[in-house]
């Protein structure tokens, strides 16, 4: 919304800056959201000075140019050198002095300076009109009235229009602030806070409002009570639509508007000064001066202001004329949104009906954004307009258009307001006050807020008070709404913070899951991932391209604004291919990414969440370097980190299985029971080249959920080994299908308790071996709690399982 | 036969002289360079040096000090060596870059792998952290959400722009959408928990937005809400001006002002800006939870009163670290967020 800082002040005696303005507007509620300084010409003509024209000589040296003398009023003539044809002594002409800024029509601002001009000195400019913004007029120098005072500034001459244009974001409660009396309502009454003084708010009276004649009387007939609460007007008659005088085309250019005529124009104003929209009709259009407030057929045709042609629907509330009960209605404008081209006033018009109407915030809105016509008077009736407030925009709009146009009121009002709406009455305990607002306002401070507000004080205990609401406040219905309307004139600004802390006893939610998923995500920093985040909306052909064996579905948007983006992803994997595909077109290749998100399914009826981790790797795990070896992404690497987080989750035990399917190529799933925690591997290739993704990639996915089932804070502490732990190597050459779980699973069952650990220190496979065969190297730790174990006892446990290694997987041990 | 012994006598005292010259020219050698260093080298235990010339004089020294002067040329061969040994490791240390058997540790360290923390990730946990201090626990609430908790126990009217189609995003059941805002953690709080309620929820949101540089179709929020007993809106200021203090700090300055939410009653917003700036940037809503919302959840507003606020993650990480465009958190370019690895 549009205020002008001017217009504004005329509703109230206080010297204060547009910026305070600003400023208090905001603290008020009313945020005003910028404000700049509004000039009729730009720059403002400032600097420019009336000056006469003394002496005007040909220059010496080139034909085009005049030298001339020319007085300002004060100090020595300027010698100015000119290049206008029609400049001639006794002139008063726009000189611009050595350090004037111009703002012309078109270009940027220029700084005027003494120069010379082929060899003769110039200490100024005698402007043409569009070098001074003035018009895009160039024949010459402007010329200005012989009686123009010489000396004076050209902006006061010319009457430069200066105003502040404040904007304020209007907050959907505030219908009742949207005009420049409803804002200066809530400015007086914050700045009479503020000051300790009453500022009262200076509203024009339309106590002289008269009818003059009865000549020309209207008959209304609403048939919708529910789309139009009120509906008001009467008719005016013989006047004269002309062009506005200067004050209320400058009203209305500060704000924004042009000015069409004179009623036009007055109606724009008044719903700008009191919030009111009305609408002009010309009388004669106005068949039988019978009005009827209707809803149409599906399909009427009707044409607009702007002569276009729209199918009504019958929601779409009409104001219509009809000439005899039995005579179709005649739509001549669809009720607070916009008119219609064949009853608008125009240049002929003589006689009028002027309407000023309450209508159904929520008709408006269908019909206003259906048809979307969202017009200034439409964006009012949405909000609500005071139902209470409608007459008197109708007697000063019909005021103003006496004085302004002429005429005769020759109606009396028709008022058809069946329901009228009265103040609601709120009641208020001091004691809540103070308790919500945590702070002491006194009573007389209350009541002279809500006073300034409108607010009536009905009755007042000391303990209670009893008030009631303006009308065009339709959303105060409680006592907390009471509350804030003090609150925000005192001003929230006004409220200390207080320096005690006020908390509660209140005890945790169970936090595992956020610390658990905190501690993950560092681990996983340190070790060089990095940690991306990705849309949960996806493209469901991914889903269905991809995972079509699934037994869950993407859940589906209804209506989507950007193309693609269809369905919440169920699986993190295919983002997580779009972020590879993007790095990799911009040959960033080596990929160590993780995201804690949700993926979404919907099965059997049911939409579930549910929380997941996932990894990926592609290209080289470490960064070239002198100290190591390149050593290209696999799973292996996967596995240790995934390893990682397991002991960090505190899940030591899980059965592990081997993998594969139409996404993944070779993969290793993780569970306990039936429920699977993760799943790691190598991506199927026909996942990777959907998305062109050249080169291997890693991924693994955690059941974040699962997880948070087995995940247990384990961490305990047991007696530090008292005797030495022994380890013996065995280097087995066995079979390429033989396991290393294998070969751990058979030493863990045939050594006691004395095997405390099994390692795989190195891999080897050589033609040497034999076909089919390699080579592990395994160290195994045992340890007793009880003694220090002898050579004795460990060749015993190792016999026992170098024999069952040899019987049960045809291991050849190697000396 | 006594001249002779005399003569030996002297010869031998002469030459235990000599060792104890040689111990003191060692005592107090220094050496300046690796030059010097070598000339060391070569006067004390080179090929020809002068122990070994002491030594070749055994033959001169009667038989019962033979022993006695072994030992002693013996302990200035030791401490010769001991003492090259010395000045070569002080001119290695002081000389690092000539020495050719020195490493060049200008070489880049091993390249122990670091990653990054995405900047929302951060930020979140930023502002957990501060609300945690001072006692709100963090709850949590499923994106997927009915109208009910979204929408009408928040009281927000049933003709309101943000439930239409256009807005937010509905699914295929009916009233069911992706949740618009965090406060429907708010309403499942508040109907399962009796207050006091201290809570903060954050989380991912929806919006049915055309994405562009300053809009995405999800993002996150975090929720706050304190109900109690005599919670007034003083409290709240409390708390969002200790946010503000301690997420922005002094370089900035605020603004706290009225506004509007259909579910608070007493709304307010926190503005701020750097100090010496002009624009203030909008951070966050907040305000007394309105009492409808606390008459759904069915606790008595006039028992009760609490605050509420709610603010936009993203947007404190964009001001937080300079960021023109909020697609770039999503596009997960590496070259993004490795300039996260010092964000803490």
């Amino acid at each position: 919304m549009i205020i002008s800082y001017n217009w504004l002040k005329e509703y109230f005696e206080f010297d204060i800056s547009p910026d305070d303005v600003a400023e208090r507007l905001t603290h008020t509620g009313l945020e005003v959201e910028s404000i700049h300084a509004f000039e009729s010409v730009k720059g403002g003509l400032t600097g420019l000075t009336i000056g006469l024209v003394t002496a005007v000589e040909k220059h010496p040296d080139a034909d085009k140019l005049s030298v001339t003398k020319v007085s300002v009023g004060k100090g020595e003539d300027l010698q100015i050198v000119c290049g206008a044809t029609n400049v001639q002594a006794g002139q008063k002409v726009v000189v611009a002095q050595h350090g004037d800024l111009l703002y012309p029509f078109s270009g940027e601002p220029f700084k005027i300076k003494k120069t010379k001009i082929r060899g003769i000195a110039s200490e100024g400019m005698i402007c043409a009109e569009d070098e001074i913004g003035w018009s895009n007029n160039h024949d010459g120098i402007m010329v200005l009235d012989p009686q123009a005072p010489l000396g004076s500034p050209v902006r006061e001459y010319l009457k430069v229009l200066n105003d502040n244009v404040i904007e304020i974001g209007l907050t959907p409660n505030r219908g009742d602030a949207m005009s420049h009396i409803g804002t200066a309502r809530d400015l007086v009454s914050a700045l009479s806070v503020l000051h300790s003084r009453n500022i009262p708010l200076r509203i024009p009276s339309v106590d002289s409002f008269a009818v003059a004649a009865h000549t020309h009387p209207v008959e209304v007939t609403v048939e919708s009570a529910e789309g139009c609460s009120r509906f008001s007007g009467c008719t005016i008659t013989g006047i004269d639509v002309k062009e506005s005088p200067e004050w209320l085309k400058n009203r209305l250019s500060v704000i924004g508007l042009r000015s069409i005529n004179n009623i036009v124009d007055i109606a724009n104003f008044v719903m700008h000064e009191c919030g009111q929209p009305l609408h002009t009709y010309d009388l004669s259009a106005v068949e039988g001066r019978s009005i009827v407030v209707k809803t149409l057929p599906n399909d009427t045709p009707f044409t607009t202001l702007d002569d276009k042609q729209i199918k009504l629907r019958d929601t779409d509330l009409m104001v219509c004329c009809r000439d005899g009960i039995n005579v179709e209605p005649i739509p001549m404008c669809i009720a607070g949104v916009y008119g219609g081209l064949h009853s608008g006033v125009n240049a002929t018009t003589t006689d009028i009906y002027l309407e000023a109407a309450c209508w159904n915030p929520k008709w408006i809105r269908k019909t206003a954004s259906f048809h979307n016509l969202r017009t200034d008077a439409a964006m009012r009736f949405e909000k609500g307009v005071d139902p209470n407030g409608n007459i008197y925009a109708l007697k000063r709009a019909a005021m103003l258009i006496v004085e302004l146009a002429g005429g005769t009121i020759s109606s009396e009002i028709n008022d058809i307001y069946p329901l009228p709406v009265k103040p609601r009455q709120i009641s208020l305990t001091w004691e809540k006050l103070n308790r919500i607002a945590g702070i002491n306002i006194s009573p007389q401070t209350a009541k002279d807020i809500l006073q300034s507000l409108s607010f009536e004080i009905l009755s007042d205990t000391g303990v209670e008070v009893i008030v009631a609401a303006p009308t065009a406040k339709s959303d105060v219905m409680r006592s907390e709404d009471v509350i804030e309307e003090i609150l925000r004139i005192y001003g929230y600004d006004k409220i200390p913070v207080p320096e005690a802390l006020r908390s509660s006893l209140s005890f945790s939610i169970d936090d595992r899951k956020e610390r658990l998923t905190e501690e993950l995500s560092q681990q996983l920093a340190a070790i060089g991932f990095r940690e991306m985040m990705n849309n949960s909306i996806s493209n469901s052909k991914y889903h269905h391209t991809l995972l079509a064996n699934s037994k869950d579905l993407p859940v589906q948007l209804l209506s989507y604004s950007n193309t693609g983006l269809d369905s919440l992803r169920t699986s993190m994997l295919f983002p997580a291919m779009e972020v590879i595909q993007y790095n990799h077109n911009r040959k960033q290749h080596d990929l160590k990414l993780f995201e804690f998100g949700k993926t979404y399914a919907k099965a059997n009826g049911q939409y579930t969440e549910s929380a997941s981790l996932a990894l990926l790797l592609t290209g080289s795990l470490s960064k070239e370097s002198w100290a190591v070896k390149e050593q290209p992404a696999d799973t292996f690497f996967l596995k240790g980190v995934m390893e990682g987080i397991f002991k960090k989750c505190g899940i030591r035990k899980y059965a592990a299985k081997l993998f594969s399917d139409e996404t993944w190529q070779e993969a290793v799933t993780w569970s306990i029971g039936n429920t699977e925690l993760a799943i790691f591997g190598k991506v199927n290739q026909k996942v990777t080249s959907y998305f062109d993704v050249k080169g291997n990639v890693y991924y693994a996915a955690i059941d974040v959920d699962a997880i948070m089932k087995h995940a247990a804070n384990t961490a305990k502490f047991t007696a530090l080994q008292k005797f030495p732990s022994v380890r013996r190597d065995l280097a087995l050459v066995i079979d390429e299908v033989v396991s290393f779980q294998e070969i751990e699973q058979i030493a863990y069952a045939h050594s006691g308790s004395l095997l405390k650990e099994v390692n795989l220190f190195d891999v080897y496979a050589d033609e040497k071996l034999g076909a089919g065969k390699k080579s592990y190297a395994v160290s195994f730790l045992l340890r007793d709690e009880q003694k220090t174990l002898t050579d004795a006892d460990i060749d015993k446990v190792m016999d026992q399982v170098v024999q069952q290694f040899q019987s049960k997987l045809n291991a050849h041990i190697r000396k | 036969m006594a001249f002779f012994v005399a003569q030996n006598f002297f010869m031998a005292t002469a030459l235990f002289d000599r060792a104890t010259n040689i111990a003191s020219e060692l005592e107090q050698a220094t050496i300046a360079d690796a030059a010097a260093l070598e000339l060391f080298r070569i006067r004390y235990l080179g090929s020809k040096n002068i122990i070994k010339d002491l030594f070749a004089e055994m033959k001169l020294v009667p038989n019962e000090r033979k022993k006695e002067f072994g030992q002693v040329v013996n302990a200035l061969k030791q401490q010769a060596e001991e003492k090259y040994e010395i000045f070569k490791q002080a001119l290695s240390l002081s000389d690092t870059g000539t020495k050719q058997q020195s490493q060049d540790l200008t070489m880049p360290g091993f390249p122990v792998p670091l990653g990054s923390r995405h900047p929302v990730s951060v930020i979140r946990k930023k502002v957990i952290d501060i609300f945690g201090r001072i006692g709100f626990q963090v709850a949590e609430g499923p994106e997927i959400e009915d109208e009910w908790h979204n929408f009408t126990a928040l009281n927000i009217p049933e003709d309101h722009p943000a439930r239409d189609m256009t807005d937010s995003f509905y699914i295929e059941m009916p009233g069911v959408i992706l949740r618009s805002q965090t406060s429907n953690v708010q309403i499942r709080v508040m109907e399962t928990q009796k207050p006091p309620i201290r809570i903060i929820a954050p989380g991912r949101v929806y919006r049915n937005e055309t994405i562009t540089y300053k809009h995405h179709v999800f993002f996150h929020q975090l929720e706050g809400l304190y109900v109690d007993k005599n919670v007034s809106f003083a409290d709240l200021k409390q708390t969002m001006y200790y946010f503000f203090k301690e997420f922005f700090g002094d370089a900035f300055e605020w603004r706290f002002r009225p506004s509007f939410f259909p579910f608070t009653e007493v709304s307010a917003e926190l503005d701020i800006r750097k100090k010496g700036t002009t624009q203030w940037m909008e951070i966050l809503g907040c305000g007394m939870v309105h009492p409808k919302v606390l008459e759904n959840c069915n606790i008595d507003p006039e028992v009760y009163s609490g605050y509420a606020w709610g603010m936009g993650i993203e947007r404190l990480v964009l001001l937080k670290y300079g960021i023109p465009d909020i697609r770039l958190l999503t596009e997960n370019d590496v070259r993004f967020l490795e300039q996260f690895e010092a964000a803490w």
